[in-house]
């Protein structure tokens, strides 16, 4: 006759709440797409309402006289990374079951240079000329046409490129497991660097002759 | 109106946001630090240990390889030894002391197949079973009573006693004809010994039959249209 748990002492087994929600299966695949439409939309909104529909702040950033862009997506990932780490500490988040980008080094190093450049001439990055598309500027349909054609010599020249884009995979890694540091006190560095960084950012942009726009 | 205490108040509010950031990123290095639970949670891990469900008996299994399962993974946990003297047909030699080495994980750790798990008795392989379900392997399964179990139930089946009940005479018969599929020859039984030959052969010709039939099948095809 099998022994009930409850008589060794031990409590009877409850579903444990515990995230990622959707590989936990917690919420059902198929809500995948829809959640993310829920949250694409607020995202808009959201970069939308914080002025990053235009190109002008955007590209702020490179000239000094606006870091909102460094202020918001440094605080935004500080936010993720503190909030991540206590929900893995306190049992609500499975760190390990989160989806990792992965590492194609080269890949990412020659496409974040080229990402850069268009970002610096353009004035927006992908997410944000699509924003400023929905609200009718005509620089950012111009960017949205360019990307388009970005992508089009991409596909054409794939075979050229292919060797790049495929290779030197590093895996799914983290900076944490590539630096081999202790994930608590990094996020802890990373912190003060970033507060550090948003205070230098407001000594330049006094400095700097101020832009109306 | 302007509250004048709250404009002073928000003209820090960087100051402080900036100190809130620093306190919880601190907070996450001055934590207590703990060995996190690796693999399935301890109450579930007893709770499966303690079901029956674990084991599968000799008879289960002779029925599903006699029928030809092809998710049966039969995994022998003894000696390389003892496994080349007699192991189940088709079994993968896995010494116990090897379960975690890179080569075997493998077959282990997968969700294909229903992963049996046998030494002479269910000793070793209790103990790879609960080492391999700590690290949430799936379908694993133990052969109750192992070897000796086979050998006394399936290979050589213990006749049962005319006060017995009927069904232990069923299953009887079923362990003898497992017998005989597994190899064991009657010597008592010489006529149907034979007929057991003649069947054993069939099998084989049947199985080569089938693929005459099939070119029969492409034969009458024609380019219709």
């Amino acid at each position: 006759m099998p022994i009930s748990l409850e008589k060794i002492g031990f409590k009877t087994l409850k579903l444990k709440i515990m995230g990622p929600l959707i590989p936990n299966d917690i919420i059902p695949f198929e809500w995948n797409s829809i959640i993310a439409i829920v949250i694409g939309i607020f995202f808009g909104f959201i970069l939308e309402a914080s002025g990053f529909s235009s190109s002008r702040k955007l590209a702020g950033v490179f000239y000094g006289y606006d870091f909102a862009v460094l202020k918001v997506f440094f605080t935004a990932a500080i936010v993720s990374l503190i909030g991540l780490l206590y929900m893995d500490y306190l049992g609500y988040v499975d760190m390990s079951r989160l989806y990792v980008h992965p590492t194609y080094l080269w890949g990412a190093i020659i496409g974040g240079a080229v990402m850069g450049i268009g970002f610096v001439t353009g004035g927006f990055c992908p997410g944000t000329s699509l924003c400023a598309v929905a609200i009718g500027k005509i620089d950012a349909i111009v960017n949205v046409i360019g990307i388009m054609i970005g992508i089009f010599i991409f596909s054409e020249l794939f075979t050229f490129f292919e060797p790049i884009y495929n290779g030197y995979f590093q895996g799914n890694i983290t900076l944490m497991d590539s630096l081999d540091v202790n994930p608590y006190w990094f996020v802890f560095i990373l912190t003060v660097v970033a507060i550090l960084m948003f205070a230098a950012s407001d000594l330049i942009r006094k400095r700097v002759k101020k832009v109306f726009y | 109106m302007v509250n004048r205490k709250l404009v002073k108040f928000l003209s820090f509010r960087y100051i402080i946001l900036s100190i809130v950031f620093i306190v919880l990123a601190g907070g996450l290095v001055v934590l207590p630090k703990f060995e996190k639970q690796e693999g399935i949670e301890p109450e579930k891990l007893l709770a499966d240990a303690i079901s029956p469900e674990r084991y599968i008996s000799t008879d289960v299994l002779a029925d599903r390889m006699i029928n030809q399962d092809p998710t049966l993974l039969l995994i022998d946990l003894r000696t390389a030894e003892d496994y080349n003297k007699y192991a189940l047909p088709n079994a993968i030699n896995i010494p116990i002391e090897n379960i975690f080495s890179k080569d075997y994980e493998g077959y282990l750790n997968q969700v294909e197949y229903d992963v049996v798990l046998y030494s002479n008795d269910n000793f070793k392989a209790d103990q790879a079973w609960i080492l391999c379900k700590r690290l949430d392997y799936k379908n694993l399964r133990v052969l109750k009573g192992g070897i000796n179990k086979w050998y006394s139930t399936i290979i050589n089946p213990e006749k049962p006693t005319e006060l017995m009940a009927s069904k232990a005479f069923d299953l009887y018969s079923f362990r003898k004809a497992a017998s005989m599929y597994f190899g064991v020859a009657y010597p008592q039984k010489e006529t149907e010994k034979r007929v057991v030959a003649k069947a054993k052969p069939k099998v084989t010709t049947t199985a080569k039959v089938v693929v005459p039939k099939k070119k029969k099948k492409k034969m009458p095809v024609e380019g219709g249209c």
